[in-house]
């Protein structure tokens, strides 16, 4: 995989570039599959998780004000970016593994070997770059619906909404927008490169293929919460000011 | 416009084949037909025990972890670093850890089904034990569903555990500005086998439905190795978004209305 990685990283920047238009349509085509579910399950998520029960320990203390506040730290720092890998590896990554599983199976890319067409960088670059394209977007609108999530949380419990506002912005900063979205372009990567490499190395007939989008789900998930929990602290601890109550 | 609205439709449009089949499989559990095959019901267990325990539990301890240092480190930013134990203790027991238990069944046991069931039907295994006189969808698909029943709410438990290790281990021992009798106080008094049970029901409704879903998936795939890998990439979609909703709505449903904190009156 580190293999795959580094050839994935060195043919994406070197000349000639003939992935473009395979980029394009994957992009379209991760946009079109991950929309939906990546909406329902942030609303969701913000809703249930910190929306509720926090909203349930405020009011215990009559600050449901400090609700905004703590979304920042709920949707903006984990939730929105844990989703959006978990929406994108599960609905585009194993996509792509039944894809290109189903093209080794079928001897596609021992064919296109044969031609002279490198499989790294006419199919793994343009999905490598894409996921990680999408994934990044994909936060921005992770974030907004969790919001919505939370502003729903506030309305349930007969909340106005300008206090959820102004502690929300009083305690956003550029440091948690910034690396929110580098968290989640490095999950969108991780993705692909898993995804990937189960598809290219799929063997077995029917069967193999099933158990190439298994076990690169399985990987996947692991690698991105490892990877979170490592960036996290790693974020906290170097920027202590994002810490900080307003 | 085209593939812009494909996914939905397609949902609604399953929708009910999932529901009746669903149906199927949950009367063939409840009217205990499935007892007639229970050898094979104690060997899925077996497949379930020896293949996911390890997987799930490692995920829930990441998860864990993580939820430690946002608990302390939010906790601290308040000034009260002495009650990461709250955080730890509900975002462990009642979020995170249904949530992590949830996503790594939907990657490793659903999608794990589809696999299985779906080569199966290619290679026409299951046209077979129909030929044989055997119900397929009683041999294979309630014989499953009872397995996780009997395995998942112990190791359920035993992931909670995990969770809460591995909380104690970032927040104690990793930040330690909490002394471990400290945070064990506020830890267990901040939950209560009430909340436990709940968040088991929560995981188990989860579980219902990735298997459910990944039976269904897998029984009905066609068109071959690619047809079997879509099934599967398809049941993955479906199960995520059933998962968050099931969390979503557990979290309405048994700690909407009442925080379950013991604070004030």
């Amino acid at each position: 995989m580190m293999i795959l990685t580094g050839k994935t990283l060195v043919s994406a920047l070197r000349p000639p570039y003939p992935y473009g238009s395979e980029f394009v349509g994957q992009f379209l085509f991760a946009l079109r599959l991950c929309w939906l579910p990546l909406l329902i399950s942030t609303v969701a998520v913000s809703y249930g998780a910190p929306g509720l029960q926090a909203a349930n320990f405020l009011i215990l203390f009559g600050a449901l004000d400090r609700l905004g506040g703590f979304f920042v730290l709920a949707i903006i720092r984990e939730f929105a970016p844990f989703v959006c890998a978990i929406i994108v590896a599960g609905v585009a990554g194993t996509a792509i593994t039944a894809d290109l599983g189903a093209r080794k199976i079928r001897e596609e890319l021992d064919a296109l070997q044969v031609l002279g067409v490198d499989p790294v960088k006419n199919l793994v670059v343009p999905r490598f770059l894409a996921l990680m394209l999408v994934t990044g977007l994909f936060d921005i609108f992770a974030i907004i619906f969790g919001i919505t999530g939370g502003l729903i949380a506030t309305l349930v419990n007969g909340a106005p909404l300008g206090p959820f506002w102004a502690t929300f912005f009083t305690n956003a900063s550029t440091t948690d927008l910034w690396g929110s979205l580098l968290k989640c372009t490095l999950f969108g990567a991780i993705t692909a490169i898993v995804c990937c490499y189960k598809g290219m190395t799929a063997s077995g007939g029917a069967e193999g293929v099933g158990k190439a989008v298994n076990q690169a789900v399985v990987i996947t998930f692991l690698g991105v919460f490892a990877f979170n929990y490592v960036f996290t602290q790693t974020l906290l601890a170097t920027h202590p000011e994002i810490q900080v109550i307003r | 416009m085209g593939g812009w609205l494909a996914l939905p439709k397609e949902w609604i449009g399953s929708f009910g084949s999932i529901a009746k089949f669903s149906g199927k499989i949950l009367k063939q559990v409840y009217t205990l037909r499935v007892l007639h095959f229970f050898g094979e019901t104690l060997r899925q267990c077996g497949v379930l025990i020896l293949g996911s325990t390890l997987v799930i539990w490692g995920l829930v301890f990441i998860v864990g972890l993580q939820c430690g240092i946002e608990g302390a480190y939010f906790t601290r930013a308040q000034g009260a670093p002495a009650y990461s134990g709250v955080f730890a203790a509900w975002c462990d027991l009642r979020e995170i850890v249904p949530y992590g238990f949830g996503y790594m069944m939907a990657a490793k046991v659903g999608t794990g089904i589809v696999a299985e069931l779906g080569s199966m039907r290619i290679s026409d295994e299951i046209d077979a034990l129909e030929v044989m006189g055997i119900d397929s969808v009683l041999f294979l698909c309630a014989t499953k569903l009872l397995a996780s029943w009997l395995v998942l709410p112990f190791m359920y438990m035993a992931a909670v555990g995990a969770g809460f290790f591995a909380s104690y281990l970032a927040v104690v021992q990793q930040i330690g500005e909490v002394s471990p009798g400290g945070f064990s106080l506020i830890f267990w008094m901040f939950q209560n086998p009430p909340d436990l049970l709940y968040s088991v029901i929560k995981a188990m409704v989860m579980a219902t439905a990735i298997v459910l879903v990944g039976c269904y998936y897998g029984y009905h795939a066609g068109g071959g190795p690619v047809g079997v890998g879509t099934a599967t990439a398809k049941s993955m979609v479906m199960n995520i978004v059933l998962v968050h909703l099931i969390g979503m709505l557990g979290t309405q449903v048994f700690w909407g209305a009442n925080p379950r904190a013991p604070i004030g009156g």
